[in-house]
């Protein structure tokens, strides 16, 4: 029940390293918000810096319209479920869930009373007893929450809280915790490296690269309209695919220029773009779900000639088939059908579909707009 | 499963009857002077001037018990020893706990601190006793239980300091947080969430500084004389006699070496952190 | 639900929130080594502060008055024959207890390392010593080598055919040899302890890919186990050199330094000169001298091996 306003943010660390560097971003109330990045680049910093447990070395940090910088973690109002759970393991689920409220000097009917609501709620009635050695992972997970929802926060914290449990137990407690938020409806900031549950959870998803916010948005504007090849490159499994290519023009059509005499035809609507980067490189990128065997139904855009290539590698996950094939010395991923495709050693020809794939800048790493 | 039996035959080194000829002889080596300090405290006091030597007696007794603990200010010394022993590990491991703590979560005052606590356990006591025998005196602390206690307490808080130390460096941090977030403030979230936790480290720790103190002779022999001696200082009682005096002497051993014993052997686990400041684990 | 945990309860303490939390965090950490600092700096720093003016006048519990000498006391004790020979005898006898006990505290944990049946049980009693009071360990060898009530001639006497009558604790060097078998006895346990983790802390495939390799057991020995616990080694033999130098305890109660200064260590020959001559001034002078020379090792080794971070 609080809005986030975090302006020009820095964090340094003994020795000299600059963990946030300059930090602009505002957190609607209710929102869930996800900050996302690869290790290091400052996104547990941040929310470190927001649940008051590092301190700001310059900008502010606002919480529901108050600066918080100087104030103690126990007065802002906040709660965090930790990485390890940080449980107390000399104290039982209800105390575990009810010490908050004890701290905060609440009246024992009325910590019973919530600690019951919250158990329930999470459907841990039965372990309140224990003591968190005898609690499985994602017990342990459910009472770290049960912890933070019983005091009813202005605004929630998780710090990665997920990469403790094996992948089908992520699987489910992900979709926990999203009925939780659709439930409580507030503020939550959720740190993750794992871009999965960024694209699931997010309402809006911040990533971060080396202490600045590279691009932020909504999961399907980050994953459809990349800017920089890095979030491209971040978002989506298998990873997108980027080729270093030349644009040329030839018979008043703009293509691609691949080894073999392979070309690949730039959509019309981009050709304006296209036109001032005649005879420059570009990186191409594209995903593998965006490339398919061409005849198939499943092409989208039919332009231009079909992509020849030799398959080297055959990975089948069941569901769909994962080829390789190489172009201009990279090693390309193609998401096919299953049966596609059966052996490495396989000639087969391709479609690219162009409206969906970006072209990048080598030397900026943008991907180019205009 | 063959190689690795060879393996270990050949890591066992020499042929087993020789180590275990080796460790009966270290082991024998042990025991000798504890039994027969445990045998000349029950010994009549004609057996144990008597040639040759008596190794066992046949009629036990009791006498010098109570001749060393009545007759000698034993019973002085033992509630002495204990008085002090036990304040001096109780302030030791309060203090100790709070800078050990501080140490680990804040790195107070860089390393110099804590290396500058540390180096008062390698000071020699001979260097610090003069001035403080002097200052002792002036200050009216000197053969008082309060002067001892303090003197102590100080020169165990490298041993409580640096085992705290290691225990809370090893404890998650994210536990304190929790409890930071939870509501608590930083002195109830070490109050309330790590104390606890070191628990078990704080009564190694605690144990440790007791032994230290019990069994500690030098500063008590300068620092205390008519009043506040404690049980090994009574030994000094014994020098002059030339042997007359060995029942009790080993009586009054008895006596101090049991307890220390006991308590010591029931951290043992904690043994290795304890001898090392910390710096090993067992 | 989110009825059920309305927001009733405010947070009781709310008018603190203004306490700057940087603030408070820098009063705590501080607030928490006060004590010890203090208790240190009253009990431990102040004292050797205040030497330092004993250690240029007369403080002498024989000749009144606190008259500045200059280097008198210094030049006291460098030139006193006793100081300089007692300074001899600790670090004979420093050298020869540590190297013993290193010797057969690393035979002993070697001997213990593969777990046999009461292991347990033998490492309880191979520690005791370590729990006990120099005093009483002295005063027990006292018991046993004591001339002529204590077993150990008489025993002797039946080995060799013929009456022993070596006063172990007045006859040189038989009365070095008395000390040392009493240091040896309390202190080998320490390095057999800090020891034993350490060979116990070796992984078995260590072990196991050298027998692979078809190293020998020597070679096993010297490359592969020594070079693992040489920081163990280290800190033992270090922590053992440190406290031997203080060397006081078994002195006092099983030769009382004698005959005349014959076994004096430097601790008890400071110890004489204050305590019992109460020439003040000039066992601080000498005691200055001692720290110095301990403080060199202390500098340079214990640093090295202790790290706050250790561990």
């Amino acid at each position: 029940m609080a809005n986030v306003e975090i302006t020009g943010l820095h964090k340094w660390y003994g020795g000299g390293v600059h963990a946030v560097r300059g930090i602009d971003l505002t957190i609607p109330d209710k929102q869930f918000t996800v900050l996302v990045g690869p290790s290091g680049c400052g996104k547990s910093t941040l929310l470190r810096m927001i649940a008051g447990l590092e301190q700001v070395d310059d900008g502010t940090i606002e919480i529901g319209g108050k600066i918080v910088n100087d104030m103690r973690p126990r007065d802002r109002d906040v709660a965090m479920v930790f990485q390890d759970y940080a449980l107390y393991p000399h104290m039982t689920v209800r105390n575990n869930i009810g010490f908050g409220l004890k701290a905060r000097k609440f009246s024992p009917q009325e910590i019973e009373q919530r600690v019951t609501n919250a158990a329930e709620m999470l459907a841990i009635t039965l372990l309140l007893d224990r003591l968190p050695r005898q609690l499985s992972g994602g017990q342990r997970q459910r009472v770290a929450i049960g912890r933070a929802i019983v005091r009813n926060p202005k605004l929630f914290l998780f710090d990665e809280p997920l990469s403790n449990l094996d992948a089908q137990l992520r699987d489910e407690m992900r979709v926990e915790i999203k009925r939780l938020h659709q439930e409580i409806a507030t503020t939550i900031i959720y740190v993750t490296h794992d871009q999965i549950e960024a694209m699931t959870l997010a309402d809006w998803i911040v990533l971060m690269r080396d202490g600045v916010i590279e691009q932020q948005g909504t999961p399907l504007d980050l994953f459809e309209r990349p800017a920089t090849r890095f979030v491209a490159g971040f978002l989506g499994s298998p990873r997108m695919n980027f080729i270093e290519t030349r644009i040329e023009q030839a018979n008043g059509t703009l293509s691609l220029i691949f080894d073999q005499d392979r070309t690949l035809p730039i959509d019309a609507s981009r050709h304006a773009v296209a036109q001032k980067w005649i005879g420059r490189n570009v990186t191409l990128g594209v995903r593998p779900e965006h490339i398919s065997r061409s005849g198939d139904n499943t092409a989208r855009s039919g332009a231009g000639a079909p992509l020849k290539v030799l398959i080297d590698l055959v990975q089948p996950t069941g569901t769909r088939t994962y080829a390789q094939f190489r172009l201009n010395e990279t090693e390309v991923t193609v998401e096919l059908p299953s049966h596609t495709v059966e052996h490495p050693g396989t000639t087969i020809e391709l479609m690219v579909d162009m409206s969906r794939a970006i072209l990048i800048d080598p030397e900026t790493q943008n991907v180019i707009t205009e | 499963m063959e190689r690795d039996m060879q393996a270990r035959r050949k890591r066992a080194g020499p042929p087993p009857i020789f180590r275990i000829i080796f460790l009966a002889l270290f082991i024998l080596f042990v025991l000798i002077p504890l039994y027969w300090v445990f045998v000349t405290s029950i010994k009549p006091s004609d057996d144990y001037l008597a040639v040759p030597p008596v190794w066992f007696p046949e009629q036990p007794t009791l006498v010098h018990y109570t001749a060393a603990l009545f007759a000698y200010h034993g019973l002085t010394g033992l509630i002495n020893s204990i008085v002090i022993s036990v304040s001096a590990t109780i302030l030791s491991c309060l203090v100790g706990t709070l800078m050990a703590y501080s140490l680990a979560r804040f790195n107070t005052g860089g390393p110099h601190l804590s290396f500058w606590v540390l180096s008062q356990r390698f000071l020699p006591p001979i260097a610090i006793i003069l001035p403080l025998f002097l200052n002792y005196r002036l200050v009216g602390l000197q053969d008082t239980h309060l002067g001892l206690i303090l003197a102590y307490t100080v020169f165990t808080l490298p041993v409580s300091v640096w085992m705290m130390f290691a225990y809370f460096r090893q404890m998650p941090r994210s536990l304190e947080e929790a409890a930071l977030v939870d509501g608590c403030t930083r002195w109830t979230a070490f109050w309330r969430v790590a104390v606890p936790l070191a628990a078990p480290g704080i009564v190694a720790a605690a144990v440790f500084t007791f032994i230290a103190c019990w069994t500690e002779f030098f500063f008590a022999i300068v620092l205390t004389s008519r009043d506040a001696f404690t049980l090994p200082t009574v030994f000094r009682a014994f020098l002059s006699f030339q042997g007359a005096q060995y029942g009790e002497a080993s009586a009054l051993a008895i006596v101090s070496l049991v307890p220390s014993i006991v308590l010591g052997v029931l951290v043992q686990k904690h043994l290795v952190r304890g001898l090392t400041l910390g710096a090993l684990r067992g | 639900m989110a009825s059920s945990v309305a927001r009733t309860g405010e947070i009781p303490e709310s008018g603190r929130s203004g306490v700057s939390a940087r603030r408070s965090d820098a009063q705590f950490k501080w607030l928490l080594v006060t004590p010890a600092v203090l208790l240190i700096l009253a009990i431990s720093i102040y004292p050797l502060v205040f030497s330092i003016w004993i250690l240029f006048v007369n403080y002498d519990f024989q000749i009144p008055g606190h008259a500045f000498v200059g280097l008198k006391n210094f030049t006291q004790v460098i030139f006193d024959p006793v100081a300089r020979y007692s300074l001899w005898v600790t670090v004979g006898l420093t050298v020869t207890n540590v190297a013993i006990e290193f010797l057969l505290g690393l035979v002993v944990a070697l001997a213990m390392v593969k777990t046999f049946r009461g292991r347990g049980v033998v490492i309880s009693i191979l520690i005791v010593p370590l729990f006990i009071s120099p005093v009483i360990v002295g005063q027990a060898w006292v018991l046993i080598l004591h001339s002529p009530f204590g077993p150990t001639n008489y025993l002797l006497s039946m080995f060799v055919g013929e009456e022993v009558t070596i006063k172990w604790l007045t006859q040189w060097p038989y009365n070095f040899f008395a000390l040392v078998l009493a240091d040896v006895w309390q202190w080998t346990p320490f390095i057999f302890v800090i020891l034993l983790a350490g060979l116990t802390s070796i992984p078995a495939h260590v072990y196991e890919a050298a027998e692979l390799d078809g190293v020998g057991r020597w070679q096993v020995f010297w490359h592969i186990t020594v070079p693992y616990i040489a920081p163990m080694m280290l800190l033992a033999v270090t922590f053992r050199l440190l406290d031997a130098i203080r060397l006081f305890d078994t002195i006092f109660i099983m030769t009382g330094g004698g005959p005349g200064t014959q076994t004096y260590s430097a601790s008890y020959y400071l110890y004489t000169i204050g305590f019992t001559q109460f020439h003040l001034s000039r066992a601080t002078a000498g005691a200055w001298i001692f720290l110095v020379l301990t403080l060199l090792v202390v500098v340079f080794l214990v640093r090295r091996l202790l790290k706050p971070e250790a561990n």
